[in-house]
């Protein structure tokens, strides 16, 4: 799996960060957006955002004062093709595995 | 002045159950998402009573102060102050009844009022709030049936 600064899987891990992507799934958020819709504070949401961006999970851009957050839909990417290299070993094995036992 | 925001939804299962699943068995279904430790084993506690205390609690015994009941009616309804987040001075009140609904399940009907008390920013909570709604009741739709 490609090296990020931090690993999405334990980004994944929090609820609260969690809860953070599916609020970005309506599209482009400011912290202070993030954080009125959620229970803890803003220096929290900022917290997780740097996270989720080291994990690649998310990016932001400049907005004159503001900072905006959207989802990096390549970082997700990186999620899948993980699990896709795990199980399709998974299934690569099994094919070996039928094929050596069938009769001779 | 801001009008109160009402949600009514139904749900399969009798008045008593569903009373007991929202005060009783709260950690069943209360997503950790909607709390400030987010941990997978936070639990959620409404103390019966008026007066009680409505709160999160980590095993490791880390608590944050939700609310507290303010009315008590088993099973028909409960009321309760909101100030998760805000300050206990800026709480607003929330006013949950169970009746009885067609084919023995129940109709849940949700009041919360108070936004004038927060003045300019009150029409903000509330749409802050009805969002939260919306996202935290399919949650106890899910175990209620």
């Amino acid at each position: 799996m490609p090296r990020q600064a931090a690993n999405p899987f334990d980004a994944l891990a929090d609820a609260h960060r969690r809860a953070i992507l599916e609020l970005l799934q309506g599209g482009e958020r400011s912290v202070r957006e993030i954080a009125d819709e959620m229970p803890i504070t803003r220096p929290a949401v900022s917290r997780h955002l740097r996270l989720l961006k080291e994990a690649g999970l998310v990016t932001s851009s400049a907005e004159g004062t503001r900072r905006l957050y959207r989802l990096h839909d390549e970082g997700l990417d990186a999620v899948r093709d993980y699990l896709n290299e795990v199980w399709g070993d998974a299934a690569g094995r099994f094919r070996l595995l039928a094929d050596n036992s069938e009769p001779s | 002045m801001t009008d109160p925001l009402r949600i009514t939804f139904d749900v399969a299962c009798p008045p008593e159950r569903a009373f007991e699943l929202w005060t009783k068995q709260t950690s069943r279904w209360w997503p950790t998402s909607h709390t400030v430790s987010a941990r997978p084993d936070v639990g959620v506690v409404i103390e019966p009573g008026v007066g009680g205390r409505i709160y999160e609690r980590t095993p490791e015994g880390e608590e944050h102060d939700w609310g507290r009941v303010t009315g008590w009616n088993p099973p028909s309804r409960i009321s309760y102050l909101w100030h998760l987040r805000q300050d206990r001075a800026d709480a607003t009140e929330v006013e949950i009844t169970f009746a009885e609904g067609e084919r023995a399940g129940t109709r849940i009907s949700i009041e919360h009022r108070g936004w004038d008390a927060l003045g300019a920013r009150g029409a903000d909570q509330r749409e802050l709030n009805q969002r939260g709604w919306t996202r935290l009741l399919p949650h106890f739709q899910a175990v209620a049936g």
